[in-house]
């Protein structure tokens, strides 16, 4: 990471690859500001990946004699990391070959009589045009057998899995050994096309674009959880685990945060929105009708569902019960069920918030570009003098992003001196995002200044939010 | 319905030749991939003195696709549900065509002999038999005594 190292400096100049961003602003700051953001990414087409994954290949098969085909399985086994490859090689051939299911331990004794042999499958003498084959684990069946085997298995959508036919033998079947044994074109292609996909899924530096219908591959030069854009379809999402982008919260915790939501607010959404606790056993308690005299099942207890007191203590104030309390807690177990439920829906009301305003975000252009016209239609300065307002918008969703991913960080964070740190930052961030909105409804060419200081304030907050998780 | 395969003609001859001890498979009458099999309870296991009746059925695709067996005794084991499915490796992603009916037939006696309650079929019954293995096995007797008796 040292080409980060110095990254702690002034963030204001943050979006070197949006040329329109920075060209008015920022003359002062140096000009190689690395944007810890910044993440170069090349977006490939079919063809020119598997260019790539050839070149590979062949960079391989030239520096130890090996065939393409074994070359990709070793490959494939190795994450496509040649150098590793190499190195183990030199150091152990064996030991390497084994490890990548390409040679077994304790190979069988080679079958080589072709006219005494009975294939252990089909049971039956080979037939005359037919030859035998034997894998490198020594396991030998005829060929017909192995072709009703691999064409059994591709049906079932395996390719670079595909292993040798004997019982607990995970040995590899080399591409070439397929491809020669198959014959019928449809499943000879969909056999190409699905060990494609996998030879993809196994290289850390290549993923699929995950927008719909997008078939490019994205291609980087590290495996970083950062913000990946297709220049195909324009789906911006985290490298390294293909969900959305997640600064400054990393991959495992987002996909806690993302599948802990899926399960649970519907549920807690609803006891949250329509139960209570009893007073006295802290049981959910939901009202379907009736006064507001409660008796808890559970307990036995009777209270007032207003204000959650004894009943005891109304007397005769039956329905004008106007007495606020907090909900006394106790540390019973449905008291700290509540308790977390409670923590997790603060989290996720923030988080649902943030994400809904983004979703107004096409909507806000929108009404900006209509304000813009407005304004210039009745001169008040030209189209060029409001385009500041268009990057202000642009700045404030990017914020807006960030500041929603705060939030299932802050979540799975211990308490503690950092975690107030991080919420003290957030709690800022929050409050330049809601001044630089506000700023921007009320835009006038006059304070221009005005606006872009807060820009560049909330920017500055902003980064603050994601220094740590760039420097890890 | 197509030639029957010379494999299969192989492997039904030499069940009814040399039949594996505790085991018996007859095809069925009407269809050479439809057999009846009959499996005694290993000794030492609480399904001793049990006859096991099960179906099994070769697919299309045999030996490429495994066999598909079935209890049909009822019997209170961990890895066999009440419609007599059965949880075995073999039987599903561990299949090989190199495997045969009666290797097949040898490890569903093998399962009986060792439960697995950690990789259940039957919850109940695997929870029981990890909580109260005792009450358990009495349980799998009492079933075996009531349904596979060989009178």
């Amino acid at each position: 990471m040292s080409e980060y190292d110095d990254e702690d400096m002034d963030y204001s100049d943050q979006d070197d690859y949006e040329d329109y961003y920075n060209a008015d602003r920022d003359v002062m700051s140096p000009p190689h500001n690395p944007d810890a953001e910044y993440f170069p990414v090349q977006c490939l087409s079919v063809d020119e990946v598997e260019k790539f994954l050839n070149e590979l290949v062949e960079q391989l098969c030239t520096s130890i004699h090996v065939t393409p085909s074994m070359s990709k399985v070793l490959l494939y086994e190795n994450k496509w990391a040649v150098q590793d490859v190499l190195w183990k090689y030199n150091e152990d051939a064996d030991k390497l070959f084994v490890a990548s299911r390409m040679k077994t331990l304790q190979p069988v004794s080679v079958k080589t009589k072709r006219d005494k042999f009975v294939c252990p499958v089909c049971v039956g003498p080979v037939a005359e045009e037919l030859g035998i084959t034997n894998l490198a684990c020594g396991h030998c069946y005829c060929d017909n057998c192995w072709r009703c085997h691999f064409e059994n298995k591709i049906k079932q959508g395996v390719s670079t899995e595909l292993s040798c036919m004997a019982l607990n033998c995970e040995l590899l079947v080399p591409e070439e050994i397929v491809l020669s044994t198959v014959n019928k074109p449809n499943l000879r292609k969909k056999y190409q096309h699905f060990a494609f996909r996998e030879y993809i899924k196994s290289h850390p530096l290549l993923r699929f674009c995950p927008g719909a219908n997008c078939t490019a591959v994205i291609k980087s030069k590290e495996s970083l959880a950062k913000k990946a854009i297709c220049t195909q379809c324009e789906t911006s999402f985290c490298f390294k685990c293909g969900n959305d982008y997640h600064a400054p919260t990393d991959c495992a915790t987002i996909k806690k945060w993302i599948t802990k939501c899926a399960d649970d607010s519907e549920t807690s959404n609803y006891i949250a929105a329509n139960t209570k606790d009893c007073p006295k056993c802290n049981i959910f308690i939901e009202k379907n009708g009736g006064c507001n005299h409660m008796q808890c099942l559970s307990c036995k207890f009777d209270f007032c569902w207003m204000c959650m007191g004894d009943w005891k203590a109304h007397g005769t104030e039956y329905y004008d019960c106007s007495k606020y309390r907090e909900n006394p807690q106790n540390g019973s177990e449905s008291a700290k069920a509540r308790e977390a439920l409670k923590k997790y829906l603060h989290y996720y009301e923030r988080w649902e918030n943030h994400s809904k305003s983004l979703q107004l975000e096409k909507q806000t252009l929108d009404k900006i570009k209509e304000r813009i016209n407005s304004k210039v239609m009745t001169s008040k300065g030209t189209w060029i003098d409001w385009q500041y307002l268009l990057d202000s918008a642009t700045l404030l969703a990017k914020c807006r992003y960030t500041l929603q991913y705060t939030y299932p960080y802050a979540y799975y964070m211990d308490n503690g001196p950092k975690k107030e740190l991080f919420e003290y930052q957030q709690a800022k961030l929050e409050a330049e995002i809601e001044n630089l909105s506000w700023k921007i409804e009320r835009a006038e060419t006059t304070d221009r200044g005005d606006l872009e200081n807060q820009m560049d304030i909330a920017e500055k907050r902003r980064a603050t939010m994601l220094q740590d998780f760039f420097h890890i | 319905m197509s030639v029957l395969p010379r494999r299969i003609l192989k492997e039904t001859q030499r069940l009814m030749q040399e039949p594996v001890p505790g085991i018996s498979a007859k095809p069925d009458e009407g269809n050479a991939r439809y057999f009846h099999v009959k499996v005694t309870g290993p000794e030492d296991s609480p399904f001793e003195g049990g006859l096991f009746k099960l179906e099994l059925f070769l697919p299309e695709d045999y030996p490429m696709s495994a066999p598909k067996v079935r209890f049909i005794t009822k019997i209170y084991h961990p890895n066999i549900d009440r419609l007599g499915r059965i949880c075995l490796d073999i039987l599903k992603d561990k299949w090989s065509p190199a495997l045969q009916i009666r290797t097949v037939l040898l490890s569903i006696q093998a399962l009986l002999s060792a439960p697995n309650p950690d990789d259940p079929l039957a919850n109940d019954v695997a929870e029981l038999w990890k909580v109260n293995e005792i009450e358990a096995i009495r349980n799998a007797k009492e079933w075996t005594r009531m349904y596979a008796s060989e009178n």
